[in-house]
């Protein structure tokens, strides 16, 4: 065994502790992520614990979690910096009032010129400038985990644009020159595949793909997330969830709904499935009318399934 | 070690796995991180650096099991190790295993991914009397006659592995090369000194010798064109099909084997992923244009009315509504069925398509295409308005009262077929008034310009009324005609 490997390990029992339970493939990401100081892009369909992970992981190496969630016209003043325009124009006021102080004495027009060339110039400066979450990840005394959500729901160009930030850490402010981090942060992109994310962007990041969990890791995460549901139930409700995503449904129930699903049932004091409470509750799991209706009829036979599958 | 990883690189790009310059540093940086001893996190890693979605991480998990398992030694290994012992009894200069040897091992081991240290070991070690020194085992290596004698599969491995590097195993491409890469591994790796040997023990009268080295070597020859088949299978893998593609995305669409329609069928997919994938950036114009003076202002309050943010008014552009009028009849009905299959399958982009088919009479299909599997749609609308004479003049009246007051200038009208109207009125009047309303018409033929206009072809009085009229007769002109529809919406 190479001491990468019991750092991957390290690593997945570290989540675990805080109640995430991961699969060694995403164990492996974050150590790589960790030491070839490469931002992850997280695909996977909704629910399977993209943004958890990001969560979990600034938990572990206890740092600060900054999260930009993107959306349609998200813009560089909204996702980096802004100037602090209110303060630069009182500025300008207080500049006025004392150039007359600065320029008492000043003979002609050049040497007027010289003298506000010396005078220090703050208009442009730190001072002045707003950080938004990408510039206050980069600024972080002692780095940061970065999650910057839903990378597919932003425009093009906020996507090229986030390319610097991505490769080299740092980020162009045209008035100041370019801002480097101060220690480098931890960046996780999540992505839910609405649209195709650009090669370039790709070819900055890792890849890590959250599929739907299997059944023994599922049971795993019910039993750290709800540990009041007995494991009777756990079982079953896993098993039920498992066949459920093998049906031909408009969107399958993620590792999320089944917690959620877990902690209705829990509430309903239920010990077991039966057919009639999974049909009530079925809405927890199922998130549009058509397939609650496909599935409805199913309803007896996978319940039954999920018992003779948790016997 | 980079070697290895090159040629990794080369069989993943054979199977579709797009994989940049800077990528492949990055996957030296991984292998330096974790080493090659743990297959599955070395997988898990690897995977992460090379393969950047779904589809390419099913392509990766394939090649890299194929890639990393050189098993064919493993077999041989009993058999080979029992001549080799005799070999060794009847000359007496088996070589030791020593400390220096074991640890070559592991590294070879580790290079080939799989983890067969130690197994090659105990099999020479049974007539190691006289053992030689360390410096001579070395020396030792680099000859044919001692490898096999020894019978050290992990040696034979690593000096098959540098035969093939040398022989430059990784440029195979076709079946027929298989014998001469043989020969030259085997060259390589040093099958004329071997031979000499045999010579040798033959006329020194030592037969057994002789016959032993023999079979060790034909041996070796089997285990050298095992290895080049397997590689050929690695570097080629998806050769075959993409020259396949390649040809059939320009073959006539009638003239298709109904064998390759699957692969036609995947083809038009990965064709419509593409259109997609360039057009689904929804154009927006901003930061031009008409200055937004309402929101303008009260973005502007904060600065006491100084604009600072200027909001411009946004243009989003819109996708173009489609309507496709196809003629389903025979030899022009392939044809239409992967136009509706190029239209359906770019929903993201062009959600707006209706559909059309007629022979005789002309029905709307929009519906059954959404909801239906695209074979049982185009099965069903064969059924319902294939069979009955084609008749222009009927599908264009059908399709008047149907669709006419839903054409505005937004609407590309699509029109598929040959135009052969069994010598009734096309009706061109009607696709008159079509054109007026509609943005555009065009007329996609399936047969040459050539044929047009002979016989019962009515384009010459069709032809006026259409923007465009262009020969579609094979995937790459349908996927042209479509992006062109795509561009001119944006």
């Amino acid at each position: 065994m190479s001491s990468s490997a019991n750092d991957i390990d390290e690593i997945r029992s570290g989540f675990e502790k805080s109640g995430y339970i991961c699969s060694s493939q995403i164990a492996t990401s974050i150590f790589l992520a960790q030491r070839l100081q490469k931002p992850l892009l997280i695909e996977g369909p909704p629910g399977v614990g993209k943004t958890e992970l990001a969560k979990a992981t600034a938990e572990l190496v206890g740092k600060p979690l900054i999260r930009l969630q993107c959306y349609e016209g998200l813009d560089e003043a909204k996702a980096l910096y802004e100037w602090k325009y209110g303060k630069q124009l009182l500025y300008t006021q207080v500049l006025k009032e004392k150039l007359g102080d600065l320029m008492t004495g000043a003979h002609g027009l050049k040497e007027s010129m010289s003298r506000l060339h010396d005078f220090d110039d703050t208009f442009f400066s730190e001072e002045f400038l707003e950080p938004r979450p990408l510039l206050k990840a980069l600024w972080q005394p002692g780095g940061a985990v970065l999650l910057i959500d839903e990378i597919d729901k932003s425009d093009d160009e906020f996507e090229a644009f986030l390319l610097e930030l991505l490769a080299d850490y740092q980020i162009s402010v045209p008035e100041l020159g370019t801002i480097k981090a101060r220690t480098t942060p931890i960046v996780f992109l999540t992505s839910n595949n609405t649209r195709e994310i650009g090669d370039a962007l790709k070819r900055r990041c890792l890849h890590l793909y959250i599929p739907f969990p299997e059944a023994a890791l599922e049971k795993k995460i019910i039993a750290a997330r709800v540990p009041e549901a007995s494991e009777k139930l756990r079982e079953q409700l896993v098993a039920f969830v498992q066949g459920l995503r093998e049906l031909d449904l408009k969107k399958k129930p993620a590792v999320s709904e089944t917690i959620d699903w877990a902690r209705t049932l829990v509430l309903l004091h239920a010990q077991d499935l039966d057919p009639a409470m999974v049909r009530e509750t079925l809405n927890v799991l199922l998130k549009f009318q058509d397939d609650i209706d496909n599935v409805e009829g199913e309803v007896n036979a996978l319940t039954s399934k999920a018992q003779a599958a948790a016997e | 070690m980079s070697d290895v990883l090159g040629d990794f690189i080369r069989a993943l790009r054979a199977a579709d796995v797009r994989v940049s310059t800077s990528e492949t540093i990055d996957a030296g940086d991984v292998i330096q991180l974790v080493g090659y001893d743990d297959r599955h996190v070395l997988k898990d890693a690897l995977g992460q650096v090379l393969a950047k979605s779904e589809e390419e991480k099913t392509s990766f998990d394939e090649v890299f099991d194929r890639y990393f398992s050189f098993d064919q030694f493993k077999n041989q290994k009993a058999a080979n190790g029992n001549a080799e012992a005799e070999a060794e009894g009847g000359e007496g200069d088996g070589d030791a295993e020593n400390g220096q040897q074991a640890d070559d091992q592991q590294g070879q081991g580790g290079q080939s991914g799989e983890g067969q240290q130690g197994e090659g070991g105990p099999s020479s070690g049974g007539g190691s009397g006289g053992a030689t020194e360390a410096g001579e085992g070395a020396a030792a290596e680099r000859d044919l006659v001692a490898l096999l004698e020894r019978g050290d599969q992990t040696e034979l491995q690593m000096a098959l592995a540098e035969g093939a590097r040398d022989a430059q195993l990784n440029n195979i491409r076709l079946f027929t090369q298989r014998g001469l890469y043989t020969r030259r591994i085997m060259e390589a790796m040093g099958l004329d000194g071997l031979n000499e040997e045999i010579d040798r023990r033959q006329a020194s009268g030592n037969e057994e010798g002789a016959e032993n080295l023999r079979e060790a070597r034909d041996g070796l020859r089997e285990q050298v064109r095992d290895y080049v088949e397997k590689q050929l299978e690695i570097f080629t893998a998806n050769a075959g099909r993409q020259l396949r593609e390649e040809v059939l995305s320009q073959v006539r669409l009638t003239n298709v084997d109904r064998s390759d329609i699957k692969i036609i069928r995947q083809l038009v997919r990965k064709m419509a992923k593409k259109l997609v994938a360039l057009h689904s950036r929804r154009r927006k114009v901003t930061q031009r244009g008409v200055l937004d003076v309402r929101r303008t202002i009260r973005a502007n309050i904060e600065f006491d009315g100084l604009l600072f943010h200027t909001i411009w008014k946004k243009k989003k552009v819109d996708r173009p509504k489609v309507m496709a009028i196809c003629d389903v009849s025979g030899s022009v009905a392939q044809v239409s069925r992967f136009l509706l299959m190029f239209l359906y399958s770019i929903q993201e982009v062009l959600p707006d398509v209706r559909s059309f088919a007629f022979s005789g009479r002309l029905g709307e299909v929009t519906d059954l295409f959404k909801t239906e599997d695209i074979e049982m749609a185009m099965a069903t609308a064969l059924q319902e308005h294939g069979g009955g004479s084609t008749d222009y003049g009927k599908a264009f009246e059908d399709f008047t009262d149907l669709a006419l007051d839903d054409i505005d200038h937004r609407t590309t009208i699509l029109i598929l077929g040959d135009a052969r109207s069994n010598y009734g009125d096309p009706r061109s009047d009607l696709l008159h008034k079509v054109h007026e309303r509609a943005r555009r018409v065009i007329w996609l033929n399936p047969e040459g310009r050539s044929m047009w206009n002979s016989g019962d072809s009515e384009m010459r009085r069709l032809q006026p009324y259409c923007d465009k009229a262009v020969t579609c007769a094979s995937l790459k002109e349908l996927e042209r005609v479509v992006s062109e529809i795509l561009r001119h919406a944006s």
